[in-house]
């Protein structure tokens, strides 16, 4: 990395704002480097290190007493969410130009499939819907926008020709959903999949998915158990095209419902009570609206809570997702060309997507998990993981775009066409699927904070951990705000750089 | 064509899935959880052995189930989803704060007096003392759970009372293991250079050969302090009979299989109050991790 | 009067393509529009479309269909306004018997029979026209309005085409590139140059030479 000097220098020798964005961004992340704490502080990580190899190299299929249920579970929590929050989205989308929905479809996606778990805990308890409700919620809103743009996208050409008193819903099913029905078909298959991996991470929770059973077997040094149900679960996303037929999924949407397994009965005075006395301020609760010492302490509180937990957590959450954004951009870039049909053969690259799949497919949550295990609590397990995940994720969509360049037959071979014809011709592409990314990183950062990273996250979890849930929501709040501006921000280096990718799935 | 009757077709199913009971509602189940405060597996097989018993001796269908955290363990109690609790000092004092008409009905004969261990890393140096041990001061210190009291509160307390100021101003670095077990794993691997843990789960992983001695050792002991307990909730009487609380209670003190109490491990339980608790109130109060 | 426009000015935005525009249509003609490409005739159609939609089909110039559905849906979609919602979306997902015997007929008589269940976004140009005005035809009503609606079509299409089209919609009226079939089908023929109007004048009264004017520079 150079020095700031030297970026400066470059800055002002004029290059293309594509670069200088870029140079803005490693520099940031420099000089976050320089405040963060990346020490590994376990005395002897290779040891550990050494156990998990040999777990994953004999993997224990027999030692997860129904393996089988765990995943048919975690499958279920995907399906029941997924298809809800599809449904949702969809409805949604139809009414998508109204402020208000925009923006509370923006607020909802701004919050973690795990915090929003950690909500529903508290009303409804350790139920199946706590778990549905967690991966539908959140997803309704992201695949609101989504479709919405789609639609709005969409050429309509029939749309003229329709007999005059065609009704809405008519015209809608015939003229406009079929020609972005393909569109949102791949979309929501791609939901699915992320819907596959909030599922596991849900365990960590406690609902009965993966990561339920990923946590006992991780924290008990288990690692073949741990290392069998992971190679399960890469098994599963890796054929997902096989299992998940279309004709299929009228059945799985019908059946899953009843594999999510029991729980407790939902109890209405419990969500009573969260609604209108737990997110309720202590000060406010506690003291009489009419006295002036109410208003006091209320603003002592949110004080407290704003420079106390939030700022300090805020910082975290910065330092350690801007580094994160741009190791994950470098590694997206080393990563792509093994995938790339420019730079290898068909079985080099065939390992390279085996080697990509599992990267994307394991959330962020558990590598990072994993990682803290082996080295310790700091930043840099949080770092590592959260480039692996998302780096591999780029990796793969800026490898499939690569193919599509047309080089000329004498182009060179190797580093001279990584750097002199590929790289220039994918980085507008790759910075789109960068930015579209970072504000996913930002909301990974917050909830790295559960597993005890002092980003927002983890003052969430000290507040729930206390069950104050008045803190908890207004943290929460703070979180979504802050997202909400991070995105728009995102949104504001796209459009100056005219940057815009055609996937949306970064 | 084909596509569109899968969308019309898992649109109506996805709103039917919506209205599905997915819940089976065992009415009649007596559930109890306990706070996660040891390897999974272990709790596991205790307290599925406490559910047979309690079975047995109560004559109602007892089921024990596993949470994730501390907090878990208070929120379910709060929310009527379990019924019976075996809380810390800490989470009892809060699931008997946040449900009115709750009671702690049983302690082990150890909780009494319970005590944390102070814990280092052999690089330390340092050497068991009788008071409290000031050069812990600029190491890296992990509690237990945020919600324990063992690994959490009473460390906290006599961290403060000593040094005069929050853990995160005295130590370099502040962690949360999550439980017992993970402090200990964490100070003997030398993540952390300072733990505090609970002395039962010490003295156990001890005897169970999991300490390496040459690794990590104790260097002080708090003063004694009311632990675990059995709190059950007040509405039990109406969901169950009149005299369902005392029956509960009477069974859990007369459990006397050695093996069931070992994996506690405890010597026997004894009856408790909620006033048995008042220390331990008045110190979350005090460092505010109650208000 | 069907269709009629007095000294108007039409065109997209505010932006007049066509000036001082005066026509009048009354039932049973069969007018063509004749002229340059981009003179103009689109527009003219468009407007008659926009004000006097209410009982009359529409033929748009780039055919206008859902590629992604069959030849039946996209055909089907002209009776969309004869049924209420739900029968229309039955339909969307199974074809219902009675439905595919009013349409298949229509999508026969124009040399789409075996294409019934196919996308239309296989089909080729002239096939998606001929869908385009099979579902004009199943739609019906006093007119139909129809822009180049055989320009992808051979000399024998083009009569079928035309001869179905007068049998079901009593006024037609076709914006055509082809001026010996203009000729042939229609009963009256419009021109369109320089932003309006040159030639009103029944089909009899001209000759292919007479119109020659109207594509010179």
């Amino acid at each position: 990395m150079s020095s700031p000097q030297a970026l400066s220098a470059n800055l002002r020798r004029g290059y293309s704002p594509v670069v200088k964005t870029s140079l803005i961004f490693v520099a940031v992340a420099a000089v976050c480097l320089f405040f963060a704490d990346i020490s590994i502080t376990t005395l002897d990580p290779w040891s550990e290190m050494g156990r998990m190899a040999q777990g994953v190299l004999a993997p224990d299929f027999t030692a997860v007493a129904g393996i089988g249920m765990i995943i048919v579970q975690t499958i279920a929590f995907a399906l029941c969410g997924v298809a809800l929050g599809a449904v949702g989205g969809f409805l949604l989308a139809q009414i998508f130009h109204i402020g208000p929905v925009r923006w509370t479809c923006a607020a909802v996606r701004a919050i973690h499939e795990l915090f929003w778990a950690l909500i529903f805990l508290q009303m409804l308890g350790l139920t199946p819907l706590t778990g549905v409700l967690a991966i539908a919620i959140p997803y309704a809103g992201i695949c609101a926008k989504v479709y919405a743009e789609t639609l709005e996208e969409a050429e309509l050409p029939a749309l003229p020709a329709l007999p005059f008193g065609t009704g809405i819903i008519s015209s809608f099913f015939f003229a406009r959903l079929p020609d972005v029905w393909v569109h949102i078909k791949n979309y929501t298959a791609y939901r699915f999949e992320c819907g596959l991996r909030s599922s596991a991470v849900l365990g960590f929770v406690g609902l009965p998915t993966l990561g339920f059973y990923l946590e006992t077997a991780f924290g008990e040094g288990n690692y073949s158990e741990a290392a069998a149900l992971l190679i399960i679960f890469y098994v599963l996303i890796a054929t997902l095209r096989l299992w998940m037929r279309p004709k299929l999924i009228g059945l799985y949407v019908l059946v899953a419902p009843f594999l999510l397994g029991g729980g407790a009965a939902i109890d209405m005075r419990n969500i009573a009570r969260f609604l209108t006395v737990d997110i309720v301020p202590a000060p406010l609760r506690n003291g009489s609206l009419g006295a002036g010492k109410t208003w006091s302490n209320l603003a002592d509180w949110a004080g407290m809570l704003l420079f106390d937990q939030a700022l300090p957590g805020m910082v975290a959450t910065l330092l350690l997702s801007q580094i994160a954004l741009v190791a994950t951009g470098i590694l997206a870039l080393a990563l792509f060309p093994l995938i790339s049909e420019k730079f290898f053969g068909r079985l080099p690259r065939l390992l390279g997507h085996v080697f990509l799949v599992v990267l994307r497919s394991t959330p962020e949550f558990i590598l990072a998990y994993i990682f803290l295990q082996l080295w310790g609590p700091s930043m840099l397990p949080a770092i590592v993981a959260l480039a692996l995940h998302n780096g591999a994720i780029i990796g793969h969509l800026v490898g499939r775009f690569s193919d599509q360049v047309r080089l000329r037959p004498d182009s060179p071979r190797g580093l001279n066409l990584y750097g002199f014809e590929i790289l220039p011709r994918i980085y507008g592409q790759f910075l789109a699927f960068l930015f579209y990314r970072w504000e996913v990183i930002m909301r990974e950062t917050a909830i790295l904070g559960i597993l005890g990273i002092a980003t927002l996250g983890f003052y969430v979890d000290s507040s729930l951990a206390d069950i104050r849930l008045d803190r908890v929501m207004f943290l929460i709040a703070i979180m979504v705000i802050f997202n909400v501006a991070v995105d728009a921000l995102s949104r504001h280096i796209r459009s100056r750089l005219r940057l815009s990718t055609q996937t949306g799935q970064a | 064509m084909n596509r569109l009757k899968h969308l019309v077709f898992g649109a109506a199913l996805a709103f039917s899935a919506m209205g599905l009971p997915a819940q089976q509602v065992l009415a009649e189940t007596f559930v109890f959880t306990a706070i996660p405060d040891e390897n999974e597996a272990r709790l596991r097989e205790r307290f599925d052995k406490v559910a047979v018993y309690l079975t047995k001796t109560l004559g109602v269908e007892t089921k024990y189930i596993p949470v994730k955290s501390y907090a878990a363990a208070v929120t379910a109690f709060r929310n009527n989803q379990v019924q019976l609790g075996w809380f810390g000092g800490l989470s009892g004092v809060r699931a008997r704060h946040l449900v009115p008409g709750s009671e702690a009905i049983a302690q082990g004969f150890e909780d009494q007096a319970f005590e944390t261990y102070f814990i280092v890393h052999a690089s330390t140096g340092l050497k068991p003392s009788a008071d409290f041990p000031a050069a812990i001061a600029g190491k890296t210190f992990t509690f237990g759970s945020k919600g324990s009291t063992s690994g959490r509160l009473m460390p906290e307390y006599y961290v403060r009372q000593n040094f005069k100021a929050a853990p995160n101003r005295i130590f370099t670095k502040v962690g949360f293991s999550g439980n017992h077990s993970k402090t200990i794993a964490l100070v003997q691997s030398g993540a952390y250079q300072v733990g505090a843990v609970n002395f039962k789960v010490w003295e156990n992983e001890l005897k169970a050969g999991k300490i390496d001695p040459k690794k990590v050792s104790v260097v002080w002991k708090t003063p004694p302090y009311p632990d675990y307990q059995w709190t059950i909730r007040g509405d039990v009487e109406t969901r169950w009979k009149a005299g369902f609380k005392a029956k509960v209670r009477e069974a859990l003190l007369n459990m006397k299989d050695p093996d069931l109490l070992a994996s506690f491990p405890r010597k026997s339980f004894i009856p408790a109050s909620n006033s048995d608790y008042k220390p331990i109130l008045d110190v979350a109060k005090l460092i505010d991790l109650i208000s | 009067m069907l269709f009629e426009l007095a000294n108007e000015d039409l065109g997209y935005d505010g932006d007049a393509v066509l000036h001082g525009i005066s026509i009048g249509i009354s039932k049973g003609e069969r007018v063509a529009l004749v002229g340059e490409s981009g003179a103009g005739k689109s527009t003219l159609l468009s407007v008659l479309q926009d004000r006097y939609g209410g009982n009359t089909a529409l033929i748009p110039q780039q055919a206008g269909l859902v590629r992604s559905l069959s030849v039946f849906h996209n055909v089907y979609m002209g009776s969309l306004h004869r049924h209420g919602a739900a029968y229309n979306l039955l339909n969307l997902a199974w074809p219902q018997k009675a439905e595919v015997a009013r349409v298949r007929p229509i999508v026969e008589r124009l040399g789409l029979g075996d294409k019934l269940f196919v996308p239309t976004g296989e089909l080729s140009g002239g096939q998606q026209q001929r869908t385009a005005i099979a579902r004009a035809i199943l739609q019906g009503g006093d007119a139909v309005l129809g822009d180049e609606p055989v320009s992808a079509a051979d000399n024998h299409q083009s009569r079928v085409i035309l001869a179905a089209l007068s049998e079901t919609f009593t006024t037609v009226v076709l914006a055509m590139h082809d001026v010996d079939l203009a000729l042939e089908f229609s009963t009256r023929i419009v021109g369109i140059k320089d932003g309006g109007i040159a030639l009103d004048a029944p089909a009899a009264e001209l000759t292919r030479s007479g119109l020659d004017f109207l594509y010179r520079k």
